[in-house]
């Protein structure tokens, strides 16, 4: 980024720049990366959604002239709609019991119209079940009879949100730290620099271990630990990038003009090293989700039933004579990594100072 | 050591053991070096009145008339090839951390002085060649048999058992249990020659059970030194054994060695000749029941447990089985099953209520789990004790999935509303409880569990651990369900370590519930007293029942057989095992504590290989798939 472009930035802050609308324009012309970003897109959004569209809750029920949409908020007993219990409807025996009395009731159910926690369990027939259009089970399910479908779609929910909080909080204190190490140099930085060496150095993994042998890590907790041990890796980033653009002249004429030390690095200088936070982003991404798969693959993770990727891959590779499971997840994961590494070298070729690319 | 040492579906497997825990251990050091600082240790309830000389009239009993159980064409040799899902904590068979699944392997290295026939029910003699009953009615002379022998050579005698007793007294050992029981239980061991010694009950019973509940067991004197770092010093030290076996390399998180006594003292012992035939034992962690079961099936694990229906169902079959080369064996016994279920701790302020706790008794559907998930292999169990013939009340059924009694319980406990998830509430507090559990594979049942629950208004949160975590979390009473199973066993079951409020409301005992009834000590104590059959049947009733209201135990499961699966180079004698036989491949004497029906089987080295090449052959043997119900109730 030029100095010319930067001064105008703060005047037109809501339009984006020049460069910055070259930079998209380059980035929508890496077909692979764009429709990639695309992919991933609508990945986020029906993971979003995914109570309109798995779920064991019905879209809309009509009964006795009344319209219920219990997707969202309280649970709704079986006995507002004439069953004969307090519980939770089951929502696919009611559409069964409308069809068959045929009393003008109807019930528009989800696509797939299982929850992520639901075990469909049937007499004489065992978990797991194979793909079937017919149960709309059409990933199957796993061992105890959950959905897959069900389980991919609010387990890559999780890891993502997992993932997303991840990435906030390490690079809110990684460039927090990062640019007043580079801003400020000297014994701050020296002290740092010892501090992030030595903490780095700390086996998260084997913290995890310990700490799940003695409580069973919650998504915050679980979070928390890997906050504590990742939020180093953007700190040397920035802080070389910080060292780079604190030399610049235009650092030297805000200073002139008496601005403070918070107000250039937040209007001067993040603003021209952001091209380094967004090249990682989408590596960041990729990396939350696998950490979060690795640590439930390996049981350190989430506490069960919450759903999974990781215990998906667990109980897929220990049932091979189930293929429908390990298959699944495994397809779901290199179909969102990959497209999350091709976003990711989209983006740096989009943001490469030098303008050279191998696409095109 | 659930898989492969312990059949049963449990979590953990811990004590229970009235009987017999005996014996020592062996070889390196001998630590005494300066004057152990001790502290006073434990006094018994009332002074020894064992006689001065061993009474002249007494009749000395033996069994040498019982037939035997094992198979004369059983060869000696090879390696057994075992696994565990955790490495043990320690080595010791007493003191903290002693009480978990690998106590199957110190424990039963050492032998008993007397102990069951599998398929009489008899006595029969082990370490004690002989035994014989005081006038008095509860005190039991024992003979050692003169040959016996620790591992490292020196004789077992009389001394070894008078010092058990001091041992078994010092607070040193941070043992509650033994505390009591060699004071409040066993008043006193006194040695009358180097072979000959006398125990003193504090109450009589019925003679087997005298046998059961009042033989002591033995440490060597020669080996441990009582001192304040007692759990400390021995925690990795490897004690003499008496039995065929003594543990011969340990390499701590990867595995554990038994190496047979090629000169074993009782080789030639009319129920020990066949027996205990692989030279090795190698007991190697695998974290995890099917990386184990993968291991099986590459042919490096010799045997494996395939009692839970996925395995046996799903998994045990393909080509090696087709072929003849993996042989399935189903096996019915009539043994003593384990308490299995759900523990509720009582001093958890919300399980305190015992609405709570009959609510959730009835919330949990356990028959859909063991139709479902479980297949209808398993049964309901229906009360604490189970598999003790006259001592089991079967007028007691466990209480069943019944939403609306459920509702009544927990509206009387002020559990009225349902939350907008469904969950009952009583003002702030939503009606959730944690269930701690160690083992992976009961997940899938207790899903269910969880799913059903949520229909009577409860949350379950489940809380799986590591096997030896979740059991010390549990014994140190900080939990609030529990959803484990001890190991069943013995003539008559044992109410004291669980129920009596002595072990209530400290950690590292049994009494994980913190049960604490003066009206249930008040039976127990009774019960504990009685001579007459007929009056322990009655109290143990009564007792059975007072657990069955206090809802602090949600029974889960039984499981009436064992099933296994094994390379067709081990070979069991025929008929293949006995009543009492807990699992066809455990290369230790005693599976339960009692009834010595393990180590019969071999493994037949040349056809180890003859399997082995055949199959890379692509020769197939006929196919072997046994259902042996011949002691199925």
């Amino acid at each position: 980024m030029t100095e010319a472009a930067l001064a105008a930035a703060p005047l037109r802050r809501f339009q984006l720049s020049p460069i910055a609308r070259a930079q998209w324009r380059r980035f929508r012309s890496i077909k692979r990366g764009y429709y990639s970003a695309l992919v991933l897109a609508a990945l986020v959004m029906v993971a979003c959604a995914a109570e309109l569209l798995v779920n064991s809750r019905a879209l809309v029920v009509h009964y006795r002239g009344n319209t219920y949409f219990p997707t969202y908020g309280a649970f709704i007993p079986g006995r507002t709609f004439g069953l004969d219990y307090d519980y939770e409807t089951n929502y696919r025996d009611l559409a069964k019991t409308f069809a068959t009395a045929n009393s003008g009731d109807w019930v528009v159910l989800p696509l797939v119209p299982y929850g992520q926690y639901e075990t469909d369990l049937r007499e004489h027939v065992y978990p797991p079940y194979p793909p079937s259009s017919a149960d709309r089970h059409y990933l199957g399910t796993d061992t105890t009879g959950r959905d897959m479908v069900a389980r991919l779609l609010y387990g890559f929910r999780i890891a993502i949100a997992f993932s997303a909080f991840l990435l906030v909080c390490n690079y809110v204190i990684g460039v927090a730290i990062g640019c007043a190490m580079g801003f400020w140099g000297g014994a701050f930085d020296l002290l740092f620099q010892r501090v992030i060496e030595v903490w780095s150095n700390v086996p998260y993994l084997y913290v995890i271990m310990i700490i799940a042998s003695i409580m069973v890590p919650s998504f915050w907790t679980l979070a928390a630990v890997m906050v504590l041990f990742n939020w180093m890796n953007m700190t040397w980033y920035l802080r070389t990038s910080t060292y780079k653009e604190k030399a610049r002249d235009y650092v030297l004429a805000a200073q002139a003009l008496g601005a403070s030390s918070g107000r250039i690095i937040a209007r001067h200088i993040l603003p021209n090293t952001i091209s380094v936070l967004v090249t990682f982003l989408p590596f960041s991404i990729a990396g939350g989700i696998t950490a979060l798969t690795a640590l439930d693959y390996l049981g350190f993770g989430l506490r069960p039933p919450t759903p999974s990727w990781g215990e998906l891959l667990d109980e897929g590779t220990a049932r091979l004579e189930s293929p429908w499971i390990v298959t699944s997840v495994v397809a779901a994961m290199v179909v969102v990594l990959l497209a999350v590494t091709y976003v990711g070298e989209a983006i740096r070729e989009a943001f490469d100072p030098k303008k050279f690319t191998y696409y095109e | 050591m659930r898989g492969p040492l312990r059949a049963v579906v449990a979590v953990l497997i811990a004590l229970d053991l009235s009987a017999c825990d005996n014996g020592i251990g062996e070889s390196t050091a001998n630590g005494a070096a300066s004057a152990p600082e001790r502290e006073p240790p434990a006094e018994p309830i009332r002074p020894s009145s064992l006689p001065a000389d061993l009474p002249s009239n007494l009749t000395w009993q033996t069994n040498d008339t019982d037939p035997v159980f094992t198979s004369q064409n059983a060869k000696r040799g090879g390696i057994l090839r075992l696994w565990m899902e955790s490495f043990p904590l320690t080595l010791r068979r007493i003191g903290p951390d002693a009480n978990g699944g690998f106590a199957a392997v110190t424990r039963y290295i050492q032998m008993p002085l007397v102990v069951f026939h599998p398929i009489t029910r008899r006595p029969m003699p082990a370490l004690a060649d002989k035994w014989a009953f005081g006038d008095d009615g509860r005190s039991i002379y024992f003979h050692i048999d003169a040959a016996a022998r620790w591992s490292d050579g020196v004789r077992v005698t009389a001394d070894d058992f008078v010092f058990t007793l001091d041992l078994m007294r010092s607070k040193e050992i941070v043992e509650p249990w033994y505390n009591n029981q060699y004071t409040h239980e066993i008043i006193d061991i006194k040695k009358y020659d180097d072979l000959t010694i006398g125990v003193e009950a504090v109450s009589g019973k019925p003679p087997d059970e005298m046998l059961e509940n009042y033989q002591p067991s033995v440490y060597a004197k020669h080996f441990f030194t009582i001192s304040k770092n007692f759990n400390r010093d021995y925690n990795w030290k490897i004690e003499p054994s008496t039995g065929a076996y003594r543990i011969s390399e340990v390499r701590k998180g990867k595995y554990v060695e038994l190496a047979r006594l090629n000169d074993w003292w009782a080789n030639d012992h009319r129920y020990y000749k066949n027996r205990f035939n692989p030279d090795v034992i190698h007991i190697k962690v695998i974290r995890d029941v099917n990386t184990a079961l993968r291991y099986f099936l590459r042919g490096e694990l010799d045997s494996f447990f395939a009692v839970r229906p996925p395995i046996w169902w799903d998994k045990a079959k393909g080509k090696d089985f087709d072929d003849g080369y993996i042989d399935r064996y189903w096996f019915y016994t009539q043994g003593v099953q384990s308490p299995a279920g759900m523990f509720l701790n009582l001093d958890d302020p919300l399980l305190a209520n015992r609405d709570v706790r009959l609510g959730i008794a009835y919330s949990m559907n356990l028959d859909k789990v063991i139709i479902t998930v479980l297949r209808g292999d398993y049964d309901r169990l229906q009360t604490f004790n189970d598999g003790f013939g006259d001592y089991d009340d079967t007028s007691i059924r466990a209480r069943p999935f019944d939403i609306d009694k459920a509702d009544a319980h927990f509206a009387a406990a002020g559990f009225a509303t349902r939350g907008d998830d469904g969950i009952l509430t009583r003002g702030n507090e939503r009606l959730s409880v944690h269930v701690v559990y160690g083992n992976d594979a009961s997940t899938e049942g207790l899903v269910v569990l969880k799913e059903e629950a949520q229909k009577a208004g409860l949350e379950l949160v489940l809380e799986l651990k590591d096997g030896a975590a979740s059991f010390k979390q549990v014994q140190e009473k900080k939990y609030q369900i529990g959803w484990l199973a001890w190991a069943g066993q013995g003539l008559a079951p044992t109410y004291w370590e669980f129920w009596d409020s002595v072990n209530a409301h400290k950690p590292q005992t049994n009494n994980i519930v913190n049960m604490d009834d003066p009206e249930m000590d008040r039976l127990i104590d009774r019960y504990q007293a009685s001579t007459s059959k007929v009056e322990r049947v009655e109290l143990a009733h009564e007792m059975e029942e007072k657990i069955f209201d206090s809802g602090a135990f949600i029974p889960s499961f039984k499981v009436p057989y064992t099933r296994e699966i094994a390379w067709h180079w081990m070979k069991l004698p025929d008929p293949i095992g006995t009543p009492q036989t807990e699992a066809l491949f455990f290369p230790l004497e005693l599976a339960n504590g009692l009834f010595s029906a393990g180590g019969v089987f071999w493994i037949d080295v040349a056809d180890k290989q003859a399997t082995r090449d055949a199959r890379a052959r692509g020769e197939p043997y006929p196919p072997v798939s046994i259902k042996d119900d011949r002691y199925r109730e």
